[in-house]
């Protein structure tokens, strides 16, 4: 081969090799610290980033906000492990406080490939899953309603509501478990905190499989600490799933000056198929 | 015109357990409801319907709901030995009568949807095959 075909095939091979990869995470951000210095998708290096947005009243502000235009990056981090995006604080896979039964399934999960992974059959993303979700995620909160909503722009795009009115969470006589269970909220502070009960077995709360039951109760922390960044705690409390609670998280970066696309998982879904094992 | 009101009315009535099917049971492997058969070989088959739950320490439940149900008893569940589920009951008969019964059983497949108890089934002097799959 002439040394310039070889170039230009390469080339082609790269290009090739980069569309895909883009095509698959069209808003890629890389993992750092919380602070402005970490590099970004595009350029390498991230700008410093602007304060955080505040209402009227002084508590954060976690949407892009009157005129301007963004989405949370959602698709990376998890709740074990300390790497990329995730909490310095998480706990590694090995100190989680599996029941034995949960730590057989969530194991055997991963020894086949996750091949049974209800999201991959289009199923909602339920609790801290809808926060690493591929394909970006909003937070709208809605003061005269008083309610929060949880957009999901991947998956089958899921939207929740996080009641911020100070109601109380329905008797277990009163609801049939749900994807998404029950959210009530209210500001600490900076902090969001989103207390979550009322949810059904038929998903994954993470990706990474760890199972729960309907005893699950979420206490999920959501705060701002710049314009560009949002930081994501949840607790998991499910005393037939877990010996004690536990809680994990992870970071997510602001896409500014764009919204996420169209994306609905039903469409045209060819990815049950595609897993290993099927 | 009446075919067609009765076709779609099957559809509305039909479409909410079209959609429940779609999705599987993620917990505690045990739990939910499970259809099978034992027997002593292929052609000699009795139904059994399992109805398990998982109360965070033990797994409860009852064979055959109904008339002639009957709680499971001495239930245990090894993960760490591929699943082996053990349980006993006093299974009623047709005729009124009772036999202990004595199950033994692995989860296969524990990740799937369609998971299956495979194992053997002890009925008083009989010894057979037994075989149920969880219900979506």
């Amino acid at each position: 081969m002439r040394p310039h075909t070889f170039i230009l095939l390469s080339l082609a091979a790269a290009t090739t090799l980069g569309t895909l990869v883009f095509a698959q995470a069209p808003a890629a951000s890389t993992p750092a610290g919380p602070t402005g210095t970490r590099t970004g998708r595009a350029s390498g290096v991230r700008p410093p980033s602007a304060p955080t947005p505040r209402w009227p009243d002084g508590h954060p502000m976690l949407s892009a906000g009157p005129g301007k235009t963004g989405f949370w990056n959602s698709g990376t981090g998890g709740l074990t492990g300390k790497n990329g995006m995730n909490l310095p604080t998480n706990l590694e896979i090995g100190e989680v406080p599996f029941q034995p039964w949960a730590k057989a399934l969530y194991e055997a999960r991963r020894a086949d490939q996750q091949k049974n992974d209800p999201h991959a059959r289009c199923v909602p993303p339920g609790g801290p899953r809808q926060f690493h979700t591929p394909y970006g995620l909003q937070l709208y909160e809605l003061p005269e309603a008083k309610r929060v909503l949880v957009l999901s722009g991947g998956g089958p795009r899921t939207w929740r509501v996080i009641y911020m009115d100070g109601r109380p969470h329905p008797t277990s006589d009163d609801f049939i478990p749900t994807f998404l269970g029950h959210s009530v909220g209210k500001w600490e502070g900076e902090t969001l905190v989103v207390d979550s009960v009322g949810f059904n077995e038929q998903f994954w709360f993470a990706r990474a499989g760890y199972p729960h039951t309907e005893s699950l109760h979420l206490i999920e922390r959501i705060s701002r600490p710049d314009y560009n960044t949002l930081k994501y705690e949840a607790t998991i409390d499910d005393p037939k799933a877990y010996t004690k609670s536990w809680t994990g998280g992870h970071y997510i970066y602001w896409v500014p000056d764009e919204d996420f696309e169209e994306y609905f998982c039903q469409d045209n879904n060819r990815d049950p198929s595609h897993l290993v094992g099927q | 015109m009446r075919m067609r009101f009765r076709a779609v009315a099957a559809l509305i009535l039909l479409s909410p357990l079209s959609s429940y099917v779609l999705v599987a049971q993620e917990g505690h492997p045990l739990r939910g409801t499970w259809h099978g058969s034992w027997g002593v070989n292929a052609a000699e088959r009795t139904p059994v319907t399992l109805v398990m739950d998982w109360d965070g320490a033990n797994i409860t439940g009852i064979m055959n709901p109904g008339a002639r149900s009957s709680p499971l008893e001495k239930t245990s569940l090894d993960p760490a030995a591929m699943w082996q589920f053990h349980f006993e009951a006093n299974y009623k008969d047709r005729t009124g009568g009772t036999a202990r019964v004595m199950v033994d059983a692995k989860i296969q497949d524990v990740t799937s949807p369609h998971r299956a108890l495979v194992g053997t089934w002890t009925q008083g002097e009989k010894k057979g095959d037994f075989k149920a799959v969880r219900d979506n």
